[in-house]
């Protein structure tokens, strides 16, 4: 039951997002199923392997989603990490994710979305740390913070921590607010 | 044991001695009677005995259960546009798992190379989230690696593809029979057809035993004046190796023979046949038995049966005779003579075309390479992987359950780990005068994010499986210990910051048993009482040092330590502030590796998940991540860490790497040279390499001339990335003129523009106050300021401001 509850956290936490960028050049939405989606065009030369926090100069945005930061290897296990997690199958979620890591392991899309597996699970101190590890290889990057802080905020308020759970809101609109300055 | 067992084998059979024939007819005629009583119940006690032998083989036989050892696979190699393997390492790692070069990818296990491009039709394996099918893929490479991976195959396509990985090894009882079980079906045909031509012609008409096969052999033996032939059946063989020990006496030759007959009567051949396959002794590894043609496969060509060449496959069936005789990797001409007789046995029985005979007679063995005397290839890996399988597992479900064990390490790094720690030590011993083979190492090399072990090295002989010294050699860390006690100082940031002053005069404390404790540097000498604390972690002052963690208090340097993952109990001594601890080199890398992931603790794994034979999940080894440290201390250590390999104790590390690659670590060295450690990592590769003596007598080696060189030619070849330098969220960079000198002290000279600094981090709202842009290191007025009563201090400030700028 429990289980269930966070569940539906993440996905509205997750339909949260998503409206929240509404506004911004569209975001690549909810992950596509698994199937091989053979109108994605071929790309004979990948893009270069992302270091998503190398200090990004100030004029370049920082990545938004895990689309913008990720190789086609980690996209295709993103995408099969949602489609398992959606089916409820966190376990297996969460081993391909690692197995994401293990190509990217700085990658902090990747940890944001183990912690939203973890929150699923119910163990919100993984989900915590997680989260927290996102943040901590994600630079400065106040999208994939804001979401970060978010993710904490739910955690901590499965876990009965209020206190935090709050603070981790406030967090997360700072992070926010501070986001807006690409969106102009 | 089971060696003599199979190579006894081929004795023969010896026929009954004849008794002169009794004249004395009268008397024979009165024993009749008792003769025929007495024939009466030796049939009554054979038939008795029939029923008890018929019970026994099909007991045996239907509850067919071979104990299975579990088998441990090394981590896949993901393959993707992107991964920093060139063509040559992809195909090194293909020939060592045993894919055939070939021009045409028609089966599975094959490749082919060409200019820029690699085409692969690689294995189906089940993986422990599932099953992969064997697909061909076209890798394209350009200077940094592979630049594209597309199919050629019609089963859609895939931005990554797993090879099957390697099979590492079996964890198998101390004297143990070791098998993989293959089916009759699923075998290359030429295998059973072969085995009935060489073993047993008649295999498919005789009723368990042949009366001709046994004259023939008779006959044979007469001919040549002694043993050269047996007579049994391969379903005797079978018996033999079944039901009965190895001693060949003639009552056990009647036993095998009637088993053999009953065995024959209540199974079909082609079930005999499988059983044979799968029974069949074909080798030693130690003190492992190598049972079934399945592991044979592996255990001298390192790949499945299914994949085997004609050439190949005669060998198995060669060895047959006598697998120690005719051993490969032993008696190499030996078995090739017996190898080109049974191919010759092939052609001649017709299910080897004249084409394939005379290509296959002009290969070689293709035996792979390896140890003979070592149990596994990875001993010391091996070893941890049981340690941490012993909790959940028990000893037999090891041993008997034929598990699939999905482990961490990564060939390459494994082989580039022993390859340099074995080189680096003949070159430590040669350049530095040490008798030769007198010193010991152990290396562990971990991934950091995530906390998988990739290699392990117990030993000099890393294929020797003798003590595991990176699991059990514990020795005194020395300075390894400094990063905690300045991480345990640097996670007070009001108090201490890198360029605090700190005293490097002489000490003396008084110990609570009386004794006094008078520590010293390296050198012998003092640097005063303003070394910035950052020089004397990368410099390895001891005095600074011990200060410091007597300041922070030793019980607080001990609850770092535990927080960074070391589970032990040290004595609360000042001596603990300059490595009076023992640890074994996993210990230390586990400490290292909570620093090098920015203060985020992982347990350090070596398995990732274990499934059933079929396939099925049990366990999984999920990964655990814990922020034991706050990640802006841990930052500030590791930018220290980073000076120690450029400016400090470290620095001639880039006599080997790459100057441009950011590395962090520390040397160790304990009490008169006895120990000599390195611990330091890259973003993705830690290593802990720790160099001594087994008696425990002085090595006579610092960390520097021993380990770090090990250390260095490791790191060099397992693909490190540097250090990035991200500062996290609570830390601030601030370019400072670094001009410590400790022959002048802190003053310098008065330069006042950007050349030469450095970006000094420090945590955010603790940053000592008169700091600019481009300023010079001011230890000084920090110095001075320390001295002040807090009140006292932002009068001053003005004043000091003023002084600078006013």
């Amino acid at each position: 039951m429990q289980r269930l509850l966070a569940l539906i956290v993440v996905l509205v936490l997750a339909g949260c997002a998503t409206t929240q960028r509404t506004s911004f050049p569209p975001p690549e939405g909810p992950a596509p199923p698994e199937t091989p989606r053979p109108e994605r065009p071929e790309r004979p030369q990948p893009p270069e392997p992302s270091k998503p926090s190398e200090p990004s100069e100030p004029e370049e945005m920082p990545p938004r989603s895990a689309q913008q930061a990720s190789s086609p290897a980690v996209l295709s296990l993103l995408n099969t990490a949602d489609t398992l997690a959606r089916n409820g199958n966190m376990d297996r979620a969460a081993s391909v994710l690692e197995r994401a890591l293990s190509i990217e392991p700085r990658n902090p899309f990747i940890y944001q979305r183990l912690a939203s597996v973890k929150l699923a699970e119910g163990k919100n101190d993984q989900a915590e740390a997680m989260a927290r590890k996102s943040n901590s290889v994600a630079g400065d990057n106040p999208f994939v913070r804001a979401d970060n802080w978010q993710l904490i905020a739910e955690a901590r308020r499965s876990g009965g921590d209020r206190g935090g759970a709050s603070e981790a809101t406030g967090r997360a609109r700072n992070y926010r607010t501070s986001s807006q300055q690409w969106m102009q | 044991m089971a060696q003599k067992k199979r190579s006894t084998r081929s004795t023969g059979r010896r026929s009954g001695t004849k008794k002169p024939v009794n004249k004395r007819r009268g008397f024979f005629r009165r024993l009749l009677p008792y003769v025929f009583l007495l024939g009466c119940a030796a049939a009554v006690v054979l038939a008795g005995y029939m029923v008890y032998l018929d019970s026994a083989v099909r007991a045996q036989f239907e509850g067919m259960r071979w104990t299975l050892p579990a088998k441990v696979y090394a981590s896949p190699l993901e393959l993707y546009a992107g991964l920093g393997l060139s063509r040559s390492d992809i195909s090194a790692r293909l020939d060592r798992q045993g894919y055939r070069a070939s021009s045409s990818l028609a089966r599975a296990g094959s490749y082919h190379s060409s200019s820029n491009q690699l085409d692969i039709h690689t294995r189906a394996f089940t993986f422990w989230d599932g099953k992969q099918a064997a697909r061909e893929i076209r890798l394209k490479f350009n200077g940094s690696g592979v630049s594209s991976l597309s199919t050629l195959d019609d089963k859609g396509d895939s931005a990554l593809m797993r090879l099957d990985p390697l099979m590492i090894g079996s964890i198998y009882p101390k004297q143990g029979e070791d098998r993989i079980l293959v089916k009759l079906g699923e075998v290359p045909p030429m295998l059973p057809a072969g085995l009935i031509t060489v073993e047993d012609r008649e295999f498919m008409t005789h009723w368990g035993v042949s009366l001709k096969s046994i004259a023939r052999a008779a006959w044979a033996n007469l001919r040549a004046g002694g043993v050269v032939q047996g007579g049994s059946t391969i379903t005797q063989q079978l018996v033999k190796n079944f039901y009965l020990d190895n001693r060949q006496t003639l009552v056990r030759k009647g036993k095998e023979a009637l088993m053999a007959i009953l065995l024959d009567a209540h199974y079909s051949k082609p079930e005999i046949l499988e059983a044979y396959l799968n029974e069949v002794y074909l080798g030693q590894d130690g003190s492992r038995a190598i049972h079934g043609f399945g592991l044979a496969s592996y255990f001298y060509f390192q790949k499945p049966l299914e994949e085997l060449q004609p050439q190949e496959i005669a060998l198995l069936v060669a060895m047959v005779k006598g697998p120690s005789y005719y051993n490969p990797r032993r008696h190499p001409e030996r078995a090739k003579r017996r190898r080109d007789l049974v191919l010759d046995m092939f052609h001649a029985a017709g299910f080897l075309e004249d084409d394939g005979w005379r290509q296959a007679q002009k290969a070689g063995l293709g035996v792979s390479a390896r140890s003979v005397r070592s149990t596994s290839q990875y001993p010391a890996f091996i070893d941890l992987v049981r340690r941490q399988l012993l909790g959940p597992y028990k000893d037999n479900d090891l041993t008997e359950e034929g598990l699939r064990i999905f482990t961490t390490l990564d060939p390459a790094v494994q082989a580039a780990t022993e390859k340099r720690v074995a080189k680096g030590l003949d070159k430590v011993e040669a350049g530095r005068g040490i008798k030769r083979n007198s010193l010991q190492s152990a290396a562990v090399v971990t991934s950091v994010e995530g906390g998988r072990v990739l290699a392990l090295v117990g030993g000099r002989d890393a294929g020797f499986a003798g003590f595991n010294r990176a699991l059990d050699a514990r020795r005194p860390i020395g300075s390894l210990i400094k990063p905690v006690v300045y991480l345990t100082a640097l996670a007070q940031p009001s108090k201490y910051n890198v360029i605090t002053p700190v005293d490097d005069s002489a000490l003396a404390v008084k110990l609570a048993n009386g004794d006094t404790w008078r520590p010293q540097n390296y050198s012998k000498r003092t640097h005063g009482n303003a070394v910035p604390l950052h020089y004397a972690l990368s410099h390895s002052y001891n005095l600074a040092t011990a200060r410091l963690a007597l300041d922070v208090g030793i019980p607080n340097v001990i609850d770092t330590l535990k927080k960074l993952g070391y589970t032990g109990d040290p004595l609360s001594v000042p001596s603990l502030a300059l490595g009076a601890v023992d640890m074994a080199p996993m210990q230390v890398a586990q400490i290292y590796n909570t620093l090098a992931a920015g203060g985020y603790y992982t347990p350090l794994l070596a398995i990732r998940d274990v499934t059933t034979r079929q396939g099925e999940p049990l366990s999984r080894y999920p990964l655990k991540i814990q922020r034991a440290i706050d990640e802006a201390p841990v930052y500030l250590t590791n930018w220290i860490l980073q000076r120690v390999a450029r400016f400090g104790t470290g620095a001639s590390m880039y006599n080997t790497l790459d100057s441009s690659l950011n590395v962090a670590g520390k040397t160790g060295t304990s009490d008169e040279l006895r120990d000599s450690w390195f611990a330091g990592f890259s973003a993705n590769r830690l290593a802990v390499v720790w160099v001594g003596r087994d008696d425990n007598q002085p090595a006579q080696l610092t960390g520097a001339t021993g380990a770090l060189q090990l250390w260095a030619g490791i790191m060099d070849d397992i693909e490190p990335r540097g250090l990035l330098n991200v500062p996290p969220e609570d830390v601030i960079e601030i370019p400072l003129r670094m001009r410590f000198d400790p022959a002048r002290g802190a003053d310098g000279s008065s330069r006042r523009d950007c050349r030469g600094t450095a970006q000094v981090p420090f945590v955010r709202d603790q940053v000592p106050d008169g700091l600019s842009d481009c300023d010079s290191d001011i230890m000084r007025e920090n110095r001075y300021r320390r001295r002040q009563a807090p009140e006292q201090r932002k009068e001053d400030d003005r004043n000091w401001l003023q002084k600078l700028f006013g």
